[in-house]
C-alpha cells in the first residue's frame, strides 16, 4: 500500500524556497507538483543514513561473529571465515541430534501457530462482535494474565500434564504455548475484526448467507495481514522458547532446538563452533519466515494498534 | 452505511431466528456438563507419569526393569555416558537405563520442579552446588548403609567424600562422588620463555608475570580474571590463597561462630588480586562470564588465566598441546598452597525412585574403576575411584595429575565453602557479583565488599544453625 505523498509548496522569492534550488532557470519542483522527497530544508541525507547504518553495524555484528565461528576451523582467530568449513555443522547436525531437534521445534511451532491463529480468530471476532456478560472483566483477566511469567506456572501446568499422562510428549509443549499466546493474539485480532465494516456482514447476510459462511467469505479475506502478524508472532516465539520444551520434555529425540543449543553449553566448556553453528541452524528459519511475511507483518502489527 | 467496531447482542447479531429459551438452557446444560467432566478428569488424577515427587517414599523394586537418569550436564557429557550405560546394560541385560541430559544451567530448575511436580529420575547427576538444596527437600536416598554393604566401600577418595557429607549439610552421604574439578592456573609457556619468566607457581611470580606480559599498546595482557557471572568463587579461590587463611568460619570465645572471609589479612589479599583489573588485564573482564574468558585467553594475546580443568580440551583445540600448561594454584612464598573447595560431581539416588536396586546397581557400575576413569578421561577431571586416579592417562595428562597429586598428597589445605548453606547460591552470585563488579570499577572498596559478603554470610550460617537445632 503506497502512502501519499506531500504536495509541495511553492518557491520562495529568491528562487531557494523551501522547495529546492532553481536549476536552469526552473524551479526543482514547478508549484503545486506533487514531490516524493523532502525538501533539503530538513534533515540531511547523512542525518538519516548514519544512524541506519550504525543501528545495522550494531544488529549485525553479532550475526557476523556467528557465521564466522561457524564456518572457520576449531581453533582458527582469523576475522574471515577461510578457509571455509562445514565441520562444526555436520557435528551439531549428526553427533548432537540438531536434525532431530529442528523437526520437533518445526512441528511444535507449525501446531502452535494453527491452534494459536484459529482460537484467537474465533475469540477476537467474539471479542469484536459480541456483547456478552462480563465482556469487560474477561478482557480485562486476558490484559492480566500477561503479566504472569511462565516459570510462575510450571509447576501447575506440570502437574496438569501429568495427569493428563502428556508429559513428554511435543503435544505438552504446543498446548502451552498455545495457551500463552492466547490472550495477546486474541486481542490482536479482536482489533482487525472491528476495523472490518459490520455493514459488510449484514450484506452477506441480507444475500442468504449464514453467519460462518459471511465470516468465510468476506471477513477472513480482509484479516489476512492480522492473521500473518499473529501466526508468524505465534511460530517465532514457540520456535524460540526454552523453558516449557526443557520441563516438560524428556526424551532426548523430542527435545527442541533451544534446548539443544543449552546443551552445547557445558559447566566448564563450551564449543564456540558447534554452539555457533547450532546458532544458525535457529536462526535461518526465523529470518526466512520474517523475509517473505515482512510486508504483512508491518501493515498487521500497525493495523491492529492504530485502531484496535 | 458503516459501523466499525459496533459489537451486537448474541441473540440479535446474527442471521436466522434468535435461539429459543430451551435451546439456551440445553447450550448451557452442556457446557456444565463439559466443564464439570475437565474439572472431574483433573481433580481425580485420572492418569500419572508413574514417576515420583519430592515426598514420595518409593520402592527397592525388583533390581530389573528400566530406570531414568539424568545427566546434569547433557549434551557436553552425553557421549561418554550413552557408551557407559551401553556396557553397563551389556553387563546387566535386565535393566534398561533410560538417559536424559539437561543443559548445565538449567539442571537445578529442573530438579526443582520435578520435586514439586513429580518426574525425578532414579538416579541423577548432582553438583555439590544443588545438594544441599535438593537434600533439604528431601529428595535424596541417604546412600551410607549401601555404601557400607557395596564394592565400592575404601575404594573412593575421601576428600571427595568429605566435601559431598558437608554440602550435603550435615552426615549424611547424599551423593556418591564421581569426579572433582579442582582451580587450574593455566598459562602460555611459549610467552613465558620469550619473556624468561620462571613458571607461576608461587603468587609473588604469578604477579610478577602478570605484568611483564602486559603491553597494553599492543593488546597483550598478562592475565585475564571473572569479574562477571560466577566471579566470587574464583576470588575467594585467589584471596585465600595468598592469605594463607584455611578456614571460611572461626569461633570466638564466645562460642559465636562467623566467616573469615573479611579478615584483614583476606582485605589486602583480595585488594591485590582485583588490582590486577585494567591494569593488567583487558577492561572487558568485568563482564568476563567463563566462557567469555576462556574465549579471550584462547584467542592467544593474553599470557595467564585462572579457571578449572574442565576447559583443557577448548584451550588444545585453540592453542595446540605445546603452547601452555596447567598448574595447580601458586602457592605462598614458604611453599604452602590453600585453595577453596572446588565442585565435586557426584550421582544421587532419588529417594521416589520404584526400582532403587537397579538404580544402585547402575551407581556401582558407574563408579567402579573402569567406568569412572572412562568418564573422568573425557571430562578431563579428577577420578574419585582411588583406583582410577593410578591410570596411564591421569599421568600423562599433566594438569590433570599435578590436580590429583595437590588434592591427594596432603600438600594442599582445602577451605570447605558453605555450599550446604541454603542461601549459598543467593549470596555468592545475585547478592554479590554486581558488588564485585563495582570494587573493580573503583566504586566501591574491597573492605567494604568483603564486610557486607561477610554479614550476609553469618546471618545464612545463623539461620542454618537454628534450622537444625
Amino acid at each position: 500500500m503506497s502512502r501519499p505523498s506531500r504536495p509541495a509548496r511553492p518557491a520562495g522569492p529568491t528562487g531557494t524556497g523551501p522547495a529546492g534550488p532553481v536549476v536552469s532557470g526552473r524551479p526543482a519542483h514547478p508549484a503545486g507538483a506533487l514531490r516524493p522527497r523532502r525538501s533539503a530544508g530538513d534533515l540531511p541525507r547523512w542525518g538519516l543514513y548514519l544512524p541506519l547504518a550504525l543501528y545495522l553495524l550494531f544488529t549485525l555484528v553479532p550475526f557476523y561473529w556467528m557465521l564466522l565461528f561457524a564456518l572457520r576451523p576449531a581453533g582458527s582467530t582469523s576475522l574471515v571465515p577461510w578457509p571455509l568449513t562445514s565441520e562444526h555443522f555436520a557435528k551439531v547436525w549428526t553427533e548432537r541430534s540438531f536434525g532431530t531437534y529442528f523437526g520437533n521445534s518445526v512441528a511444535v511451532g507449525a501446531c502452535s501457530l494453527l491452534m494459536t491463529t484459529l482460537v484467537a480468530l474465533a475469540g477476537g471476532y467474539a471479542l469484536a462482535r459480541f456483547d456478552f456478560r462480563a465482556k469487560r472483566g474477561f478482557t480485562l483477566a486476558l490484559l492480566c494474565s500477561q503479566f504472569i511469567p511462565g516459570a510462575l506456572m510450571l509447576v501447575p501446568l506440570f502437574q496438569i500434564f501429568a495427569h493428563l499422562r502428556m508429559i513428554n510428549s511435543l503435544g505438552s509443549v504446543v498446548v502451552a504455548e498455545t495457551v500463552f499466546q492466547l490472550p495477546l493474539s486474541m486481542m490482536l485480532l479482536s482489533g482487525f475484526v472491528k476495523n472490518v465494516p459490520y455493514a459488510l456482514e449484514e450484506a452477506a447476510w441480507v444475500d442468504g448467507c449464514g453467519r460462518l459462511r459471511a465470516f468465510c467469505a468476506v471477513v477472513l479475506p480482509l484479516l489476512r495481514p492480522g492473521l500473518v502478524a499473529v501466526g508468524s508472532f505465534a511460530f517465532v516465539h514457540s520456535w524460540n522458547h526454552f523453558l516449557f520444551a526443557l520441563m516438560f520434555l524428556s526424551d532426548q529425540d523430542k527435545q527442541t532446538i533451544p534446548v539443544g543449543l543449552n546443551t552445547l553449553m557445558g559447566a566448564d566448556s563450551v564449543d564456540l563452533g558447534a554452539l555457533a553453528a547450532g546458532g544458525v541452524i535457529a536462526a535461518v528459519p526465523v529470518v526466512v519466515v520474517f523475509a517473505f511475511i515482512q510486508k504483512w507483518l508491518v501493515t498487521g502489527f500497525s493495523a491492529g494498534a492504530v485502531k484496535g | 452505511m458503516t459501523r466499525t467496531g459496533t459489537t451486537h447482542r448474541i441473540t440479535r447479531g446474527g442471521p436466522g431466528p434468535a435461539p429459543t429459551p430451551r435451546g439456551r438452557h440445553g447450550s448451557r446444560a452442556a457446557l456444565a456438563a463439559a466443564l464439570a467432566a475437565v474439572l472431574a478428569l483433573t481433580a481425580t488424577a485420572c492418569g500419572d507419569d508413574g514417576s515420583g515427587a519430592g515426598g514420595d517414599r518409593g520402592a527397592e523394586g525388583t533390581g530389573k526393569g528400566e530406570i531414568t537418569f539424568w545427566d546434569n550436564n547433557g549434551g557436553v557429557r552425553t557421549d561418554v555416558w550413552k557408551e557407559i550405560i551401553a556396557r553397563f546394560e551389556k553387563a546387566h541385560p535386565d535393566i534398561h537405563v533410560k538417559y536424559v541430559g539437561i543443559p548445565a544451567e538449567s539442571a537445578q530448575s529442573k530438579y526443582d520442579t520435578a520435586i514439586q511436580g513429580g518426574g525425578l529420575p532414579d538416579v541423577g547427576g548432582v553438583q555439590t552446588a544443588m545438594l544441599a538444596g535438593i537434600a533439604a527437600q528431601g529428595a535424596l536416598e541417604p546412600l551410607d548403609e549401601r555404601l557400607e554393604g557395596s564394592p565400592l566401600d575404601g575404594k573412593l577418595n575421601g576428600s571427595m567424600l568429605d566435601s559431598v557429607r558437608s554440602a550435603g549439610g550435615g552426615d549424611r552421604l547424599y551423593t556418591v562422588p564421581t569426579s572433582a574439578n579442582n582451580g587450574t592456573l593455566w598459562y602460555r609457556t611459549d610467552l613465558f620463555r620469550a619473556a624468561g619468566l620462571a613458571a607461576p607457581t608461587t603468587w609473588d611470580r604469578f604477579y610478577a608475570a602478570a605484568d611483564r606480559l602486559t603491553d597494553g599498546a599492543r593488546n597483550r595482557f598478562g592475565f585475564t580474571l571473572r569479574g562477571g557471572e560466577g566471579s566470587i568463587a574464583p576470588a575467594l579461590d585467589a584471596m585465600y590463597g595468598q592469605s594463607g587463611i584455611t578456614s571460611f568460619w572461626k569461633t570466638s570465645a564466645g562460642g559465636a561462630t562467623t566467616t573469615t572471609v573479611n579478615d584483614p589479612r583476606n582485605v589486602a589479599a583480595l585488594e591485590k588480586y582485583l588490582g590486577l583489573y585494567g591494569k593488567d588485564t583487558p577492561e572487558a573482564d568485568v563482564n568476563n562470564d567463563f566462557r567469555k574468558m576462556v574465549a579471550q585467553w584462547d584467542s592467544g594475546r593474553i599470557g595467564m588465566l585462572s579457571h578449572n580443568l574442565g576447559s583443557y580440551q577448548e584451550h588444545l583445540k585453540a592453542l595446540g598441546p605445546r603452547r601452555f600448561r596447567g598448574l595447580p594454584n601458586p602457592a605462598l612464598a614458604d611453599g604452602t598452597r590453600v585453595q577453596v573447595s572446588n565442585p565435586v560431581d557426584g550421582l544421587g539416588l532419588f529417594r521416589s525412585s520404584k526400582n532403587k536396586a537397579a538404580a544402585w546397581t547402575f551407581i556401582e557400575f558407574a563408579l567402579s574403576h573402569a567406568a569412572n576413569s572412562r568418564w573422568n578421561r573425557a571430562a578431563g577431571a579428577i577420578p574419585a575411584n582411588t583406583e582410577a586416579v593410578g591410570d596411564s592417562w591421569v599421568r600423562e595428562s599433566e594438569a590433570t595429575a599435578l590436580a590429583a597429586d595437590a588434592l591427594g598428597d596432603g600438600s594442599t589445605r582445602i577451605v570447605q565453602l558453605p555450599y550446604y548453606l541454603p542461601d549459598w547460591n543467593t549470596v555468592s552470585k545475585a547478592d554479590n557479583e554486581p558488588n564485585l563488579q563495582k570494587v573493580l570499577l573503583g566504586r566501591e572498596s574491597a573492605k567494604d565488599f568483603l564486610d557486607t559478603l561477610a554479614d550476609q554470610l553469618d546471618k545464612a550460617r545463623a539461620e542454618w544453625d537454628e534450622q537444625r537445632g
